[in-house]
Formats: structure tokens, C-alpha cells, sequence
């Protein structure tokens, strides 16, 4: 009896190590990416396969998503992510450097957001929807909480490279050498952007925070 | 707030691949920014795309045939063994590496009005080589990919490194003007009284005969070391060097004429002297809120019992963060130091420890 609970103990961790293993794989494998199968299926694409498009969709998606998110209005985001995919779909035959796929795919994204900045404000009768990154961003989500906007804002505010990378590890959830592995820029650049853009977004933090005691220190007065 | 400090100057772990010790701060701003990341990660049908046939060149039909490659390939290999041979036939140049900076020599005409173009020469600069301009010429080198230097006339340097993660260079005498775009502490230039590290900046450095020198920073921060004394100097201050006793007490270029008339006498003169005193007292007397730069340096360059009145001095301007004592700034505690020099919100000095620790490496190597 006891021999039949200690061989059905062994079995069990066995099968617990099989799946902590298979998850790390997977994790390691959806968060990482690897070069070369993402290389692969920028080639099947390239060929016709959408299905190994919509492989770099889910692979890429969220790095398109940062992009944007650092640029226009949070509502907006998720249907630009797919309008970036559909702009690179006809394209991706002319990639020449299957490796390259992430830096062409974020060109596009910004290019994508740059058009959206334009549209939106040679729109007639145009509200002041779109963030433009050199003005004070507008209050976008309302339905968001107000911190969670006001860190947004302040982050949308800092030099492009630091948004960036800062939205991609911040919001997305990603990873340094996932971000370096995704947008192509080098594991140095990620980690220096990561580092100023974390000092610069502290500073913008604590500055808001001292306006916003200040604010409510008047109010009372008043 | 030293905690702080101590976690961002270690190149926080965390913040780079949620390794390490969780730093709260940074977990707080990802539960609260986890609303905005994208919920969807499932792509939508794509329209099929016909990209038509890709074989229908009419030079991909030749090179499908398995011949003609082969006979092209082989008519390329004669044809590079052939230059292959007539190169090295002519008259051989010096061996080049492919560290080398490129040089753009100006020269001035003798007789130059000032006006039209000057001659110029573009030369290779390879490790161990020295570059000298006259009195009349000037030179621009790109830093590899990650900057570019301006030398003045009169002005002799030495390539003396070029390797992916860092570049340096020795400057004998004369002035260059510095603009990096590296990262932090990639570019390091020797001069014959300390060596000077890029922080991420723009600035001009200029080195007499006598080895003395001063450093003027335009954009970013610089970082001085010799004798073990450390110089910062932000965008805005300037700092002198001295071949006897190395980096002297930076100052923003705006103070008063008599504060920088003492931090030059102060830098010039003996320890333990009148004169040195003397300028000790002006220098605490005459600092401003900005000034704090020059007192939190004088605090490690004085005797203990003068650092007491820099302590209180540097107090009263900016107070010491939290965490930070007055015994613990007195025995010259560097963690904080570190915190007090943050506070000042002039640069990280946590890039300065990296930059340090990876020199104390790069320096035991060398040995």
C-alpha cells in the first residue's frame, strides 16, 4: 500500500517537473521569440501564408500596441494595431532581411500614428482627439482611473526613445531583452532608455504630484 | 529615499527583466498602467494577398539553371584572385584595421582671405596613432558611430582604444570639442592629469604644455577622476585640472567673480594653507542654491573639521535626503554622498558607479 502511494508520489512530481518545463518553454518561447521561427514565418508570408502572418501577429502585436499607445488616444489603439498589420501585409514581400521584420513593422506603426495625427486634425470640426507628443497630451480615457491617466500622460511626454521602450516594459508587460528582441534596437540602448526614461518619468511623477498638493492646497483656500 | 538612490544606481534588475529584488515603486506603475495594455492578441483574418509568381524573372530562370551559376561563380573567384594578385603587387600601404576613426583634415591657405572652401584631406586614424594639427589646420573625427571630435589648432591626440564598448583616446595638449551620443561612460579621453568620461554629453576640453587643464560641459554631464578625487561637471559648469593634484572643484559658470576667483584659489593652493582657507570661507560665503555643486565636492577636499561648515553650508541650500546623517556625510560615507549627490538632481551618479566599476575591471586587465 505504502509502496503504491510512494510510486504514485514519484509519478506525480515527475508530471509536475514535465509541466513547469513545457510552461518555461512556452513562456520562454512566447515571450522571447526566436529569432530564427520569427524569421521563418516573415518567409512563409512572404510566400502568401497568412497563417504564418497571423503568427507574427500574436508575436508582435503588442510591441505595435506600445508604439501607438505612446502616441494616440488609448480608444483608438487597438484598431490601428490591426490597420498596421493589414498596411504591412502587401508589403512584406519587399523585406529583404527576414530578421529585420520588428524595426520595419514599428516604422510602420509610427508612420501609421504620424497619418493618424494629421487625419485627425485636418479633420472638419475636429475636437482636440489626437495626442500630439510635442504638445501636453489631452486627458484621453475617461473611463480610466485618473492615476493610471495621469502616469500615461506623463510617460507620453518623455523623448520618443524612452516612451517607447518605458510603454513596452511598463504597460506591455514585456521584458527588456524582449523589447530588444522585438524592436531590434540593441540590449544597451534598452537598458539606457529603460534607465533615463525610469529617472525622467520620476521626476514628471514627483513634479505633478507637488502641482496637484499645491492645486488642492488653493481650492481649500478658497 | 537612499534606498531609492542605491536601486536606481545598480541599473535596477527589475526594471530591465523583473529579475532581482521587486522594486515597488515600479510594480506600483505596472498594476496601475495594466488597464491600457492591448487585451487582444489574436489576429484577424488577413485577406489572402497574391504576390503572384515569384520565379518569373527572367534572370532567376537563368540562375535556375544549375550551370550558369557555377560558371559565374568561377569567373568571380578568377576574377578576385586576379586583383587579389595585382593589388598586392603595387606598392604596399600600411596594414588597416577596421578600428579605425576617419579624420577630415582642414587645412588654412597661407595666404587665405578667410573667404572660399579650405582644402581638405580625409585620412584613416588607427590605435596607437597620433594626430597633430599646426598652427593653421584643424581636424574632424567621427568617433566611430558614436560621436564626433573637433580639434583646434595646436592640438596633438593619441588613438589609444577602439573596441565595441569603449573608445579612448589621449589628449597631450591643445582643445577638442566632445559631442557623444554613446551610452554613459563608452568614451573616455586621458589627459596627463586625470581621466575625463563622457556621462552622455557635449563639451570642450582644453589641456596646456604644463599638463593643467579645464573642461567646459555644453549638454549632459562629465565625469573627471585622478588621485582619486571624482569632478562632475553638469551642462552649464566648467572645472579646471592640475598635473600636480588632478580634477579641482567644478563650478557653474554663472556664479559671482569672487566665487570663482576662490574655487580657482582654493584648487591652486596648499592643503592647510591661508590662502586655501581663505577662499574656503568666500566659496561657503558666496554659494548659492546652484552652488551646491561646488560645496558637495568641497565636502571629501576638506579637512574634517572644515567639513562641518560645508556640511551645514550645503545643508541650509539643499537638504540632505532622507536616510542621509550628518556623522555619516562627516566620516565621507559614499552611499551617502551618492544620495545627497541625487538630490542635487544634476545627473545620476548611479551611471558614474557602473561607469567606475567596469574601468576598476577594464584597469586590473590591462595589469
Amino acid at each position: 500500500m505504502e509502496a503504491v502511494s510512494l510510486r504514485n508520489a514519484a509519478m506525480q512530481s515527475r508530471l509536475d517537473f514535465r509541466s513547469r518545463v513545457l510552461e518555461h518553454l512556452l513562456v520562454t518561447e512566447s515571450q522571447v521569440g526566436l529569432p530564427d521561427s520569427d524569421a521563418t514565418f516573415v518567409r512563409a508570408a512572404q510566400r502568401g501564408d497568412t497563417e504564418a502572418f497571423g503568427q507574427l501577429y500574436r508575436r508582435y502585436a503588442r510591441m505595435v500596441h506600445g508604439i501607438l499607445l505612446g502616441r494616440v488616444r488609448h480608444v483608438e489603439v487597438e484598431d490601428l494595431v490591426q490597420e498596421v498589420f493589414l498596411r504591412a501585409l502587401p508589403r512584406v514581400r519587399e523585406l529583404r532581411d527576414a530578421s529585420r521584420f520588428g524595426s520595419w513593422l514599428a516604422a510602420i506603426a509610427r508612420n501609421l500614428a504620424i497619418d493618424y495625427y494629421r487625419r485627425s486634425q485636418t479633420r472638419p470640426g475636429r475636437t482636440d482627439d489626437a495626442f500630439d507628443p510635442d504638445e501636453q497630451p489631452a486627458k484621453s480615457n475617461l473611463s480610466s482611473s485618473g492615476d493610471a491617466v495621469e502616469i500615461l500622460d506623463c510617460i507620453r511626454i518623455l523623448p520618443e526613445a524612452y516612451r517607447e521602450t518605458l510603454i513596452l516594459r511598463l504597460v506591455e508587460g514585456m521584458t527588456g531583452p524582449e523589447i530588444s528582441a522585438r524592436t531590434g534596437l540593441s540590449p544597451g540602448s534598452v537598458r539606457v532608455n529603460l534607465h533615463r526614461g525610469m529617472h525622467q518619468l520620476r521626476r514628471k511623477l514627483a513634479h505633478r504630484e507637488l502641482r496637484n498638493v499645491s492645486n488642492s492646497k488653493n481650492r481649500t483656500m478658497v | 529615499m537612499s534606498e531609492q538612490y542605491k536601486k536606481q544606481a545598480e541599473y535596477n534588475e527589475y526594471l530591465w527583466d523583473g529579475s532581482g529584488e521587486p522594486d515597488a515603486e515600479i510594480q506600483c506603475l505596472e498594476q496601475a498602467l495594466e488597464e491600457f495594455r492591448a487585451t487582444s492578441l489574436v489576429p484577424p483574418a488577413f485577406p489572402r494577398v497574391d504576390f503572384g509568381p515569384r520565379l518569373s524573372y527572367w534572370w532567376l530562370a537563368i540562375a535556375s539553371n544549375t550551370w550558369v551559376p557555377r560558371f559565374a561563380a568561377a569567373i568571380l573567384v578568377l576574377a578576385a584572385f586576379t586583383s587579389a594578385l595585382v593589388f598586392s603587387l603595387r606598392e604596399s600601404t600600411p596594414p588597416r584595421s577596421n578600428n579605425g576613426w576617419s579624420v577630415e583634415l582642414t587645412e588654412a591657405q597661407p595666404d587665405s582671405s578667410g573667404m572660399g572652401d579650405k582644402p581638405k584631406r580625409k585620412i584613416q586614424m588607427q590605435i596607437g596613432e597620433v594626430l597633430e594639427t599646426n598652427r593653421t589646420s584643424t581636424a574632424n573625427i567621427a568617433v566611430a558611430d558614436i560621436g564626433r571630435l573637433e580639434l583646434e589648432p595646436m592640438t596633438r591626440l593619441r588613438l589609444l582604444q577602439s573596441t565595441a564598448g569603449r573608445k579612448r583616446i589621449a589628449l597631450d595638449r591643445g582643445t577638442i570639442h566632445v559631442a557623444i551620443w554613446a551610452p554613459p561612460g563608452e568614451f573616455v579621453v586621458d589627459t596627463p592629469s586625470s581621466v575625463v568620461v563622457d556621462l552622455g554629453c557635449m563639451y570642450t576640453l582644453n589641456i596646456e604644455e604644463s599638463g593643467n587643464g579645464f573642461l567646459r560641459t555644453t549638454l549632459g554631464w562629465v565625469g573627471f577622476q585622478s588621485n582619486g578625487y571624482e569632478s562632475f561637471i553638469p551642462a552649464g559648469a566648467a572645472a579646471a585640472t592640475y598635473a600636480e593634484s588632478g580634477p579641482g572643484l567644478p563650478f557653474f559658470e554663472d556664479a559671482s567673480q569672487q566665487f570663482r576667483s576662490a574655487v580657482a584659489q582654493f584648487d591652486s593652493t596648499k592643503a592647510g594653507s591661508a590662502q586655501r582657507g581663505a577662499a574656503e570661507q568666500v566659496i561657503l560665503r558666496q554659494a548659492r542654491l546652484r552652488d551646491g555643486l561646488t560645496l558637495w565636492h568641497l565636502l571629501s577636499r576638506v579637512s574634517e573639521v572644515d567639513r562641518r561648515a560645508v556640511y551645514e553650508r550645503l545643508s541650509a541650500l539643499i537638504p540632505p535626503p532622507v536616510g542621509t546623517t550628518r556623522e555619516g556625510i562627516l566620516r565621507l560615507d559614499r552611499s551617502m554622498l551618492d544620495s545627497w549627490w541625487n538630490a542635487l538632481e544634476l545627473g545620476d551618479i548611479g551611471l558614474w558607479r557602473h561607469w567606475e566599476r567596469s574601468w576598476t575591471g577594464h584597469e586590473a586587465q590591462q595589469k
